[in-house]
C-alpha cells in the first residue's frame, strides 16, 4: 500500500459520499454523518475535508440542480473516484487483517 | 407565501463569506449555508439561527476554502481604457441633453474655480522673488492708543527697537529701517518733471529685499544723505536714454529735502510685490531731529522695521528678545508696548494691522470667496450625481450586458468613472472659455484694499494648466463616484428581467432630495444677499449727509497756487462760488488730520477729526448751525487762528451742555486758545462705514499748502464746456499734475466701491447658482416626464386636464422650494445682519419682508418656467404616439 494520506475524518466523509451516491452534497453529507456519529459537525470541517480530498483525487464533483431552499444556488454533487474505492478497500483490508490477527483471548474475555 | 422572502440572511457574515471564499466554491457553499439556515430557522428561534449561521461562516475560514490572493496579470490595460473612452463618448453623444446640461453646469462652476485657482496662486506668489523670503519678517506693534482704551495693531514700530535688534539680538542677520510714510513729491530736472511716490530706506535695503539694482552699488547706494534711487521707468521718464547716475535733481513739494543725487537705478517692483515705489531715498536724508525722535521707543507709528533671521533662529526667540528689550521702558508706561514679528507671506493677506502698506487682500475675503466657489462647485457636482442616478434605470440594461459579457464590478465602475472624467474635462474646456469672458470683468472690479495697484493679472501659465487639469479630474471623481458606485452594483440578472424593481430612489427623503434642497438653498441665500447688499448700497448713496453736494466739483490741488486759481475761477461766469478745504467731507482724502483738543477748564485732550477750511466752506455746503455762525473772514497773513467750529458730538466730549452755551467758550488746540465760533448739527464725516472720531472741528489756516481741495459750485447747462474752461485755467498754473475734477456725488459713490464690488460678486455668484440649479431642475423635469410618459398619456386619455397634470408633476418642486426657503431665509438674514451690514454701524437698512422673500420668489419663477415648459411639452404630445408602440 502506497501512502494515501487519508485522515480518519476524511475517511468518514469519503465513505459518507460513497453511501449517499447522487445525493452527496455538502449539507446532506453533514446531516448523514452527524446522524451516524451522533455529534455536531461544522460546515467548515466537512467542506475543507471535501476540498482537500478533491485535490488529492478521491473525489470529483459536478453541479446539481438548484432549489428554492438554497436561494437559487446549485448544489455540488460529489462522487467518489475509482482510486478512492481502491484506497478505501485497501484500508478496509488492512483493518480486517489486523482484526483477524488479533489474539482470540480478547474476544473470549468479552464473553465471560 | 413563502418564508424565504421575509427571512433575511445576516448581511455582514454573508458579505464576509463572499469576500473570502474561492470563487468556484462560492455558489455551493453559499447555497449550503442558506439551506442550513432555513433548516435551523424551523428548529430554533430566528436569532439563534442567525447566530449559528454567523458562527459557521467564521468556521469556514479554512485554508482549502479561502481565496488565493489574486494578482491581475492582464497587460492590456490600454485597450481596455481605450474602449472605455470610446463607449463613454458614445454614451455622452447618445444623451445629448443630459450631457450638455452637465457640461454647461460644470463649466460654469469651473470657470469660477479656475478664477479662484489663479487668484490663490497669484496671492501665493506675492513677494516670492525675494531670496530671503522665508526669513524676512516685519516688526509689528500692539499697544493701547488714544482715548478709546482699545488695543491697536500697527505694522509699524519704532526705530529704537530696530536698532536694538541690530545691535544686541543674536540670530538676526540684517535689519532694514524704513519710514512708514510714503514720500510723495515732484522730481525736476532742467528739462522735465514727474510726480513720484517712494520710501526712505536705510542702506541695507538691497540686503533684505531682492529688487534688482541695474545701476549703482547695492552696498553704498543708500548710504549717504540725499541719495536717490530711481526705478527704471521713472529714470527713463526723467532722463531718457542718458545715464542718470550722479545727476542732481530737485525735489519739490516736500519738506524734508530739496535736492538729491541719483545713485542707482532699480528694476520696477513687480506686480507681486507688497512694496511699490518710484524712488528710494536714503533714510538719513530725513532731518536729524526726525531720526532722533525715531529713536524714542514710544514712537511706534513712523518706522518700518524689516529683519532677516538666520535660518535657525525662530520667530518666538526674537519676539521674546524684543519683550526683554522693551521690559524696562514698558514699566514707565500705563499700557505696555508689544512687538511681534510678521512673516513675509502674510504681508498681503493680513488685515490685522491698521497702517499696513501696499495692496491687501485679506484672508477673510479669500475664505469667503473660497467658500462660495466650493458651494457653486458642489452644486454643479450634485447636478451630475442627481441626473446620473435618475438615469440609472435606463442604464441598468447596459450594465447587465457588460456584466454578462464578463465585466466585473470594478470594470463597470471604471467605465462610469471614465465617463464622468471625460465630461469633467470637456467642461474644463468650456469653463476655460467662460473664464476668459469673466476675467476682464473681474479685473475691472474696484478693489479699494489694493489702493490703486494692480494686484492680479490672472495670466495662465503651464503650472496653472496642470492645476486646472488636476482640478477637473478631482471634480470628475467627486461627481462621478456615487453614480458609478451605484450603477456598478446592478446584478446582471436583475438588470434584465427585474429592472423595474431596482430601487433607484426610495420613497421619502433621499440623497437626491437633499442635494436639490442644498442647491436651492444656496441659490436663494445668494439672491437674498445680493438684494440686501444692493439695497444698502443705494441707501448709502442717497443718505442725507447733512450738507449740500449738488453741483459741486472738487478739484485736487497740489501746490501753493490755490488762491490764484480761485481768483481765475471767479472770473468764469458759470462758477457760482468756490471754497477751499483740506479734504472732502463724506469722501475723505489725504488731507484728513486728527488733532488733540481740550477744554480750557478740563485739560484732558481728546482726538478731534479736523478739516481745514476757508471762510466760505460752511456756507457753500449749507451745513446746519445749531448756534453761532461760520468763519467770518479769511485768516490774514501772520495771524494765528482764534476761532473754531465744532459739531454737536464734540460738545459731549468737551463737557458743554448746550450749543448756545458753547459759543464763545475757549478751547485749546495745538497749544493755542481758540474760541468756539459756531456749533453745527452732526453730519456724516467720512463715510457711513467709518463712524470713528465722532468729535469734529473745522479750523482755519493761512498756510495755503494745507488746502488740498478746491470746491467749485457751478451753474451750467454745458458741463463739458465749463469743465474745459476750468481745466484751461488749471493747466496754466499746474504744469505737472493732470487736471482732475470730481463731481461730489461721484466721489461719495466711490467711497462705497467695496460694497458695489461685494454686490457685483454676490449677484454674479447668485446668477451662477441659479443657472446651475435651474439646469439641474430642467434635467430632473425632463427625466420625470420621460419616465412617466405613458402614465401621463393614459391620464390624458382618461380626461386629466392641464391643471391635474400640473399639480401631479410640480408637487415635488413645491416641497423643495418651500423647504429651501425655510432653511435659506433665516440663515441668510442672520449672516447678512451680522457679517455684511454690520460695517454700516447704525446707518443700516431695514430688512423688509419683500427682501427676505426675494430669493424664494425668483426661484419659484425660474423653476415654474422650467417645469411649466416641460409640462406643456408633455401635455401637447399626442397620447397615441406614446401609447401606440410598446
Amino acid at each position: 500500500m502506497k501512502k494515501t494520506k487519508l485522515g480518519e475524518f476524511e475517511e468518514l466523509v469519503l465513505l459518507t459520499v460513497a453511501v449517499l451516491q447522487e445525493n452527496a452534497y455538502g449539507v446532506e453529507i453533514k446531516r448523514e454523518l452527524e446522524d451516524r456519529l451522533n455529534q455536531k459537525l461544522s460546515v467548515g470541517s466537512i467542506q475543507s475535508a471535501l476540498k482537500r480530498m478533491e485535490q488529492k483525487g478521491f473525489l470529483t464533483s459536478m453541479f446539481g440542480e438548484a432549489t428554492k431552499k438554497r436561494g437559487g444556488k446549485r448544489k455540488r454533487i460529489y462522487t467518489t473516484t475509482a482510486y478512492a474505492h481502491r484506497v478505501l478497500s485497501e484500508i478496509k483490508d488492512i483493518r480486517e487483517n489486523l482484526w483477524n490477527s488479533m489474539p482470540q483471548l480478547v474476544h473470549d474475555l468479552k464473553f465471560i | 407565501m413563502n418564508q424565504d422572502s421575509n427571512i433575511k440572511l445576516p448581511k455582514w457574515p454573508l458579505k464576509f463569506l463572499r469576500f473570502f471564499v474561492k470563487k468556484e466554491y462560492l455558489e455551493e457553499i453559499e447555497g449550503d449555508m442558506e439551506e442550513l439556515f432555513l433548516e435551523n430557522i424551523q428548529q430554533f428561534s430566528h436569532k439563534r439561527a442567525r447566530r449559528i449561521y454567523t458562527w459557521e461562516i467564521l468556521k469556514l475560514f479554512r485554508f482549502p476554502i479561502i481565496k488565493n490572493i489574486e494578482i491581475n496579470y492582464s497587460l492590456n490595460h490600454y485597450s481596455m481604457y481605450k474602449s472605455y473612452l470610446k463607449t463613454s463618448f458614445r454614451g455622452l453623444k447618445k444623451n445629448m441633453l443630459f450631457s450638455s446640461i452637465n457640461i454647461v453646469g460644470l463649466a460654469i462652476s469651473m470657470s469660477v474655480g479656475i478664477l479662484m485657482i489663479l487668484l490663490l496662486s497669484e496671492l501665493n506668489s506675492f513677494d516670492d522673488f525675494h531670496i530671503e523670503k522665508d526669513n524676512i519678517y516685519k516688526v509689528t506693534t500692539s499697544r493701547v492708543q488714544g482715548m478709546s482704551g482699545n488695543e491697536v495693531h500697527l505694522s509699524s514700530s519704532s526705530f529704537y527697537i530696530g536698532n536694538q535688534l541690530k545691535e544686541s539680538v543674536p540670530g538676526i542677520e540684517k535689519v532694514l529701517l524704513m519710514n512708514v510714510n510714503e514720500l510723495s513729491a515732484d522730481l525736476r530736472t532742467a528739462k522735465k518733471a514727474i510726480g513720484i511716490n517712494g520710501f526712505y530706506a536705510s542702506a541695507s535695503f538691497f540686503d533684505v529685499f531682492s529688487f534688482k539694482l541695474l545701476q549703482g552699488n547695492p552696498q553704498s547706494a543708500l548710504t549717504n544723505p540725499n541719495s536717490i534711487i530711481l526705478t527704471k521707468s521713472s529714470a527713463k521718464k526723467l532722463f531718457g536714454d542718458t545715464n542718470p547716475i550722479g545727476q542732481t535733481i530737485r525735489v519739490e513739494e516736500n519738506a524734508d529735502f530739496q535736492e538729491g543725487i541719483i545713485t542707482g537705478v532699480v528694476e520696477d517692483p513687480p506686480v507681486n510685490s507688497h512694496m511699490r515705489f518710484d524712488v528710494l531715498v536714503s533714510l538719513n536724508t530725513l532731518e536729524k531731529p526726525v531720526i532722533n525722535e525715531e529713536n524714542n521707543p514710544n514712537n511706534t507709528s513712523n518706522g518700518l522695521v524689516y529683519v532677516v533671521l538666520n535660518g535657525h533662529t525662530t520667530k518666538e526667540e526674537i519676539e521674546n528678545a524684543m519683550a526683554t528689550i522693551m521690559n524696562d521702558y514698558n514699566k514707565s508706561l500705563e499700557h505696555p508696548i508689544t512687538h511681534l514679528l510678521q512673516p513675509l507671506n502674510t504681508f498681503v493677506t493680513s488685515d490685522v494691522y491698521n497702517n499696513g502698506m501696499g495692496p491687501m487682500f485679506s484672508q477673510r475675503k479669500i475664505n469667503i470667496m473660497l467658500g462660495l466657489t466650493l458651494i457653486i462647485l458642489l452644486s454643479a457636482c450634485f447636478n451630475y450625481t442627481n441626473l446620473s442616478l435618475a438615469r440609472a434605470l435606463r442604464r441598468s440594461k447596459e450594465v447587465g450586458v457588460r456584466k454578462v459579457l464578463g465585466a466585473n464590478r470594478f470594470q463597470v465602475f471604471a467605465q462610469f468613472m471614465v465617463e464622468a472624467l471625460l465630461l469633467a474635462l470637456l467642461a474644463l474646456v468650456v469653463g476655460l472659455g467662460l473664464f476668459f469672458i469673466i476675467r476682464p470683468e473681474f479685473l475691472n472690479l474696484p478693489n479699494p484694499a489694493a489702493i490703486g495697484y494692480d494686484m492680479f493679472s490672472l495670466e495662465i501659465n503651464y503650472i496653472n494648466l496642470l492645476y486646472f487639469l488636476l482640478f477637473a479630474i478631482g471634480i470628475g471623481l467627486l461627481a462621478g463616484f456615487q453614480p458609478a458606485l451605484f450603477l456598478s452594483k446592478f446584478k446582471a440578472l436583475n438588470a434584465f428581467h427585474d429592472a423595474r424593481k431596482t430601487k433607484v430612489f426610495t420613497k421619502g427623503i433621499n440623497l437626491r432630495h437633499v442635494l436639490t434642497v442644498f442647491q436651492f438653498t444656496t441659490s436663494m441665500g445668494l439672491i437674498i444677499c445680493a438684494v440686501l447688499v444692493h439695497k444698502q448700497y443705494k441707501f448709502s448713496l442717497n443718505y442725507d449727509l447733512g450738507y449740500q453736494t449738488e453741483n459741486i466739483i472738487n478739484i485736487p490741488i497740489q501746490g501753493g497756487y490755490v488762491d490764484l486759481l480761485e481768483n481765475e475761477y471767479a472770473k468764469i461766469p458759470e462758477v457760482v462760488e468756490t471754497s477751499k478745504s483740506s479734504w472732502v467731507l463724506g469722501a475723505g482724502g489725504n488731507g484728513m488730520s486728527i488733532g488733540m483738543v481740550m477744554a480750557k477748564e478740563n485739560p484732558k485732550p481728546a482726538p478731534f477729526l479736523l478739516n481745514i477750511v476757508d471762510d466760505n466752506y460752511l456756507n457753500m455746503h449749507e451745513l446746519a448751525f445749531l448756534a453761532g455762525s461760520g468763519f467770518l473772514k479769511p485768516l490774514g497773513e501772520g495771524q494765528s487762528p482764534n476761532h473754531i467750529i465744532v459739531n454737536e458730538e464734540a460738545l459731549k466730549t468737551l463737557n458743554i451742555n448746550s450749543p448756545e452755551e458753547a459759543i464763545g467758550k475757549t478751547i485749546i488746540y495745538n497749544g493755542a486758545p481758540l474760541q468756539i465760533q459756531g456749533v453745527v448739527k452732526d453730519f456724516i464725516r467720512i463715510a457711513l462705514t467709518k463712524d470713528i472720531f465722532k468729535s469734529f472741528a473745522f479750523v482755519q489756516t493761512n498756510q495755503v499748502e494745507q488746502y488740498k481741495s478746491l470746491n467749485v459750485k457751478i451753474a451750467s447747462n454745458n458741463i463739458t464746456a465749463t469743465l474745459k474752461k476750468l481745466e484751461e485755467e488749471y493747466k496754466k498754473l499746474d504744469l505737472l499734475h493732470p487736471f482732475e475734477a470730481h463731481f461730489y456725488d461721484d466721489q461719495i459713490a466711490s467711497v462705497y466701491e467695496q460694497e458695489k464690488t461685494t454686490y457685483t460678486l454676490i449677484s454674479f455668484l447668485a446668477f451662477l447658482a441659479i443657472s446651475i440649479s435651474t439646469l439641474g431642475l430642467l434635467g430632473m423635469a425632463v427625466y420625470t416626464m420621460e419616465s412617466r410618459r405613458k402614465e401621463i398619456s393614459i391620464r390624458k386619455v382618461l380626461g386629466a386636464g392641464m391643471r391635474n397634470l400640473t399639480v401631479l408633476l410640480s408637487r415635488e418642486f413645491i416641497v423643495v422650494i418651500f423647504l429651501s426657503g425655510l432653511i435659506a431665509i433665516p440663515i441668510t438674514l442672520y449672516i447678512v445682519d451680522t457679517k455684511v451690514l454690520n460695517e454700516f454701524n447704525s446707518y443700516r437698512i431695514e430688512i423688509g419682508f419683500i427682501d427676505s422673500l426675494s430669493g424664494v420668489a425668483i426661484m419659484i419663477i425660474v423653476g415654474a418656467l422650467t417645469i411649466g415648459w416641460q409640462i406643456r411639452t408633455a401635455f401637447v404630445k399626442n397620447p397615441s404616439d406614446t401609447l401606440r408602440n410598446e
